[in-house]
């Protein structure tokens, strides 16, 4: 519980004029979204939100425009106030802060980065990146110092006196990541930070990022639509429907085992080759044996661990006319043959 | 569409509750000549002899059965503008019989009848008949538009209607018979009409002298009074020898006896004027206002020594003294002179009641306005020229900088240097009141939407009323000279500059007020780090805006004294000297293009965005 960096529990958003009131009628009566909009012509933006981020864990909130995801995030910073439910920065409840106490975690605790980019077109990416250590009253000698850094760390050295508009989308997410990084928080926001880039540069940024992220360490929220993003990004997943986290879990944990049809809907194109692991697919060895008869020991049989994924175990298929032994210690923990293995990818499996 | 074969076949049978096949829901009646007829507009095959007989002989009828309105108004305008030009013959034959009378007299009467006779028949048949072709033929197309909207938006009038052929009806009924009763008469001129209203009012004041309330009831009352009179001075005339009471008694009743014979003539006037001229004058020509109110105490507040304080120990003390005026006997006064007379005394009573406050503004006002016409006026011509070439070299291309070289040598020449620069003194000051009033207004603006609410139409109206009809209260708070016209000039030029830096703020995208906050920002960081500089260029436009109004103020200012090339203008046009006005009015021309150009080039240097 205590290193968890992030924590939401049971975080509720309705919008509207008559929030209080609806908010207490979905608590009495049980309310759903349509009933909650006719009555009190209230929105429900986010539905009992809670999940933990552990830190250096870097948690993505995926689903399609509208499900709240953003809206969710904004709660972590208070950006947006929440209706009912606590948040938690560190141990910290951010909701019961005073307005300087907030600004202060705003300022050196969190960084955010926006699809937009939001950056300020009248100051040149070097006042940008240090925008959060002024707005704490440093010094322009310390910050223009701690900027160059940060645009260091982005691979945009020397573009530090340009002016944003003078730069391209790709690089302009840069300097809005540099800003983020310049007063080394210990939180990451990104709300679908590379959503607005072409697919080429955004690959690019992923990757450096996850460099990045190697490097620092920083607890991250990472917002997206893209479930591939999110399976490269996320360490795990929490997939948002109509403002209600349907389910979160491992990238792997997902794919085979979606909680309901809306989830298993979107990971079906997913090519589950990298995700699944051979543990999820074998079959023991009674049940191989009691199917295809006893196994002979002896043959030349391929030799996988049951975290190798299915990428591998292919591999391994392919030079060897048996079946992929799968052992931990010496000890047989399943088998998977060819068929398994091919179910397995398709993921009509046993999974 | 498949109206070609089913109107032809089986419109009948169409399933008309379809709205992709519609015309037949959209017409209602008569969709077996709208369908093609549709289809030829839609194919552009509408032949030009096509005409809609509906809309050709009872335009506003059909119009307001299938609800194109539209074309109903168009059709009343048509009509009514040729009925009242046909009518015109009912309004001049009996002038014309009239003149014919004695047509060698006459001649150039009867010409003139005849003429416009002629002209008015000729115009009222034609805008007759070629308005009436012209709706036939436009009717089809102006109803497919209809249909068109009808499709998009099913709110538009579709089908028919026997309601809105009431409406129309009623519509018809509201315009034309009053209309058409103004046309055939002949008006009557303004002063027969002030006449009836003046004799009225004295007929009104008779009632209540004698307790009547008809003139026939009157005209009995003052007869019997003026034959007592007549007999009073018969028994008088009947003495030879006369006391000097008796003398004066006599010439009373003589100039009563006159009076009585005027009013008795009024009364008489005042019943012969027939109903169908009180009609005309009372409520066809004007909005027949008829209250009528007692007139506001007229009341003077003026501030004088306190003595008794004064003798008291009390230096300069000094207080209010309320003068009020005996009302004129009877006067009778309209809404407007009410309203406007209470203004007048709220003014004074103003004036009289905050003197200390308005005399400080004044001697603000005109001390800062010394300083800077000394600076403007005392610094040697050419360190300003200079500094004019300078700022437009530095901030402004080539063309510019000889524009301004010219303009200056253009003042130079024609010996306007030193008032141009007193021109200059107003609007800096005014300018920079505009500022520092108009900034945080505009902040506090863009910042709350009720206070956003209430200035905005606030400052529509500074802008749109006639800076003359503020001239006259500042001159009664502020006295004349230099000062009321920089408040004249404030109140004219800050709209601008309000309303720009309010848009300015308001246009910074929330993301980005957002991404500040997400990184710590404070209202007070939000507004000076953030959206005042994205809202520079915006303030700057308004900036410039205020001072081109301020320099187009200077003109009215100098009607109440203010000193510059306004003054020249004014006194120009009193003496009806149009050179002297023109070079005046180019150098205030040059002046504010100057100042335009070269900060139009300091704000494209200063502005990064």
């Amino acid at each position: 519980m205590s290193d968890a960096v992030v924590e939401l529990e049971g975080v509720w958003k309705v919008f509207g004029d008559r929030a209080p009131q609806a908010m207490e009628a979905i608590r009495t009566e049980g309310l759903g979204k349509p009933e909650v909009l006719e009555r009190f012509g209230a929105v429900v933006g986010v539905k009992d939100a809670s999940f933990k981020v552990a830190e250096g864990e870097i948690f993505c909130l995926m689903g399609l425009s509208g499900s709240g995801k953003s809206t969710l995030v904004r709660h972590i910073n208070r950006l947006i106030e929440p209706t009912a439910g606590t948040i938690r920065i560190l141990g910290e409840d951010i909701g019961a802060m005073k307005a300087d106490a907030l600004r202060a975690v705003r300022a050196e605790k969190i960084g955010m980065v926006f699809q937009n980019m939001a950056l300020l077109p009248h100051r040149s990416v070097r006042d940008n990146i240090g925008f959060a250590l002024e707005l704490r009253g440093m010094d322009a000698y310390h910050r223009s110092q701690l900027a160059d850094k940060a645009l260091e760390t982005v691979s945009l050295h020397g573009y530090g006196d340009r002016l944003p508009s003078e730069l391209s989308g790709g690089m302009q997410q840069r300097v809005g990541l540099a800003r983020a990084l310049a007063a080394d928080p210990e939180i990451l926001l990104m709300d679908e930070p590379f959503s607005a880039l072409d697919p080429l540069i955004r690959r690019n940024l992923q990757d450096e990022f996850l460099s990045l992220s190697a490097n620092l360490k920083k607890t991250t929220v990472f917002i997206t639509h893209d479930l591939d993003e999110a399976i490269r990004m996320g360490d795990r997943i929490g997939i948002m429907k109509d403002g209600e986290i349907v389910q979160i879990g491992t990238a792997e944990d997902i794919v085979t085992a979606p909680a309901d049809d809306y989830v298993a809907d979107f990971v079906a194109g997913i090519s589950r080759l990298k995700l699944v692991s051979a543990a999820k697919i074998m079959v023991s060895k009674d049940q191989h044996e009691a199917k295809h008869g006893p196994i002979d020991l002896g043959l030349e049989h391929p030799v996988a661990h049951p975290e190798d994924d299915l990428d591998t175990l292919v591999e391994l298929s392919t030079h060897s006319d048996h079946p992929v032994l799968i052992k931990a210690d010496e000890a047989i923990l399943g088998i998977v043959d060819k068929n398994t293995l091919l179910h397995g990818i398709q993921g009509s499996a046993n999974a | 569409m498949s109206t070609a074969t089913t109107n032809l076949s089986g419109a009948e049978t169409r399933d008309v509750s379809d709205r992709d096949v519609a015309v037949g829901t959209f017409v209602t009646e008569g969709e077996r000549y709208y369908a093609p007829a549709f289809e030829d507009i839609q194919k552009r095959e509408t032949p030009f002899w096509r005409l809609n007989l509906w809309a050709l002989l009872i335009p506003w009828f059909w119009a307001a059965y299938r609800g194109l309105w539209l074309l109903f108004w168009v059709a009343l305008a048509v009509d009514v503008l040729a009925i009242v030009c046909l009518l015109q013959i009912i309004k001049y034959s009996p002038l014309l019989a009239e003149a014919e009378i004695n047509a060698s007299a006459n001649a150039t009467l009867v010409a003139r009848y005849t003429s416009w006779l002629q002209v008015f028949t000729t115009t009222g048949l034609v805008v007759l008949i070629a308005g009436r072709l012209w709706l036939g033929h436009v009717a089809n197309h102006w109803y497919y538009r209809q249909y068109s909207r009808w499709r998009i938006n099913s709110e538009t009038p579709s089908g028919i209607s026997m309601k809105r052929v009431v409406i129309g009806a009623v519509i018809m009924a509201l315009v034309m018979p009053l209309t058409f009763y103004r046309a055939t008469q002949q008006r009557l001129d303004d002063r027969a009409c002030l006449n009836q209203l003046r004799a009225g009012e004295q007929v009104e004041g008779l009632y209540s002298v004698y307790g009547v309330a008809s003139p026939d009831a009157l005209l009995p009352l003052m007869q019997s009074q003026a034959d007592e009179l007549t007999t009073r001075r018969a028994t008088l005339d009947a003495l030879d020898e006369l006391t000097d009471a008796q003398k004066s008694e006599r010439s009373r009743l003589r100039s009563e006896a006159r009076q009585l014979d005027r009013s008795i003539g009024t009364v008489e006037d005042y019943q012969q004027i027939t109903a169908r001229d009180r009609f005309d004058c009372g409520f066809i020509d004007d909005f027949p206002t008829l209250a009528r109110l007692d007139p506001p105490e007229s009341v003077t507040y003026r501030r004088v020594p306190d003595e008794a304080a004064i003798a008291n120990g009390e230096v300069g003390a000094t207080m209010l003294l309320r003068n009020v005026k005996d009302p004129v006997e009877g006067r009778k006064v309209s809404i407007f002179t009410y309203t406007a007379e209470s203004i007048d005394i709220s003014i004074n009573y103003l004036r009289a009641s905050y003197a200390t406050f308005f005399d400080t503004m004044t001697s603000i006002l005109r001390q800062s306005l010394i300083r800077v016409e000394v600076a403007f006026m005392e610094t040697p011509w050419p360190v300003v020229a200079f500094l004019f070439l300078v700022l437009s070299w530095a901030y402004t291309d080539r063309a510019t900088t000889v524009f301004v070289a010219s303009s200056l040598v253009f003042l130079a020449v024609f010996e306007l240097w030193q008032i141009a620069m007193q021109t200059m003194a107003l609007v800096v000051v005014a300018t920079a009141i505009c500022v520092f009033v108009g900034l945080p207004v505009g902040i506090w603006m863009a910042k709350n939407k009720y206070f956003r609410w209430f200035t905005e139409p606030v400052l529509d109206v500074m802008q749109t009323i006639p800076s003359l009809s503020y001239l006259v209260p500042a001159v009664a708070f502020f006295g004349i000279s230099q000062p009321p016209a920089v408040l004249a000039t404030v109140v004219f030029a800050i709209p601008p500059m309000v309303k720009l830096t309010a848009l300015g703020i308001l246009q910074v995208p929330e993301s980005t007020k957002e991404a500040a906050l997400a990184f710590g920002a404070s209202d007070r960081q939000l507004l000076r780090k953030v959206e005042l500089p994205m809202a520079v260029p915006s303030i700057m436009a308004g900036l410039n805006q205020t001072i081109m109004l301020a320099l187009s103020m200077a003109t009215i200012s100098a009607f109440i004294g203010a000193a510059g090339l306004g003054a020249l203008v004014t006194e120009s046009l009193g003496d009806a000297q149009a050179g002297k006005g023109l070079l005046a009015g180019i150098a205030i021309a040059l002046v504010a293009m100057m100042i335009d150009r070269i900060l139009r080039g300091v704000r494209a240097s200063f502005s990064r965005i």
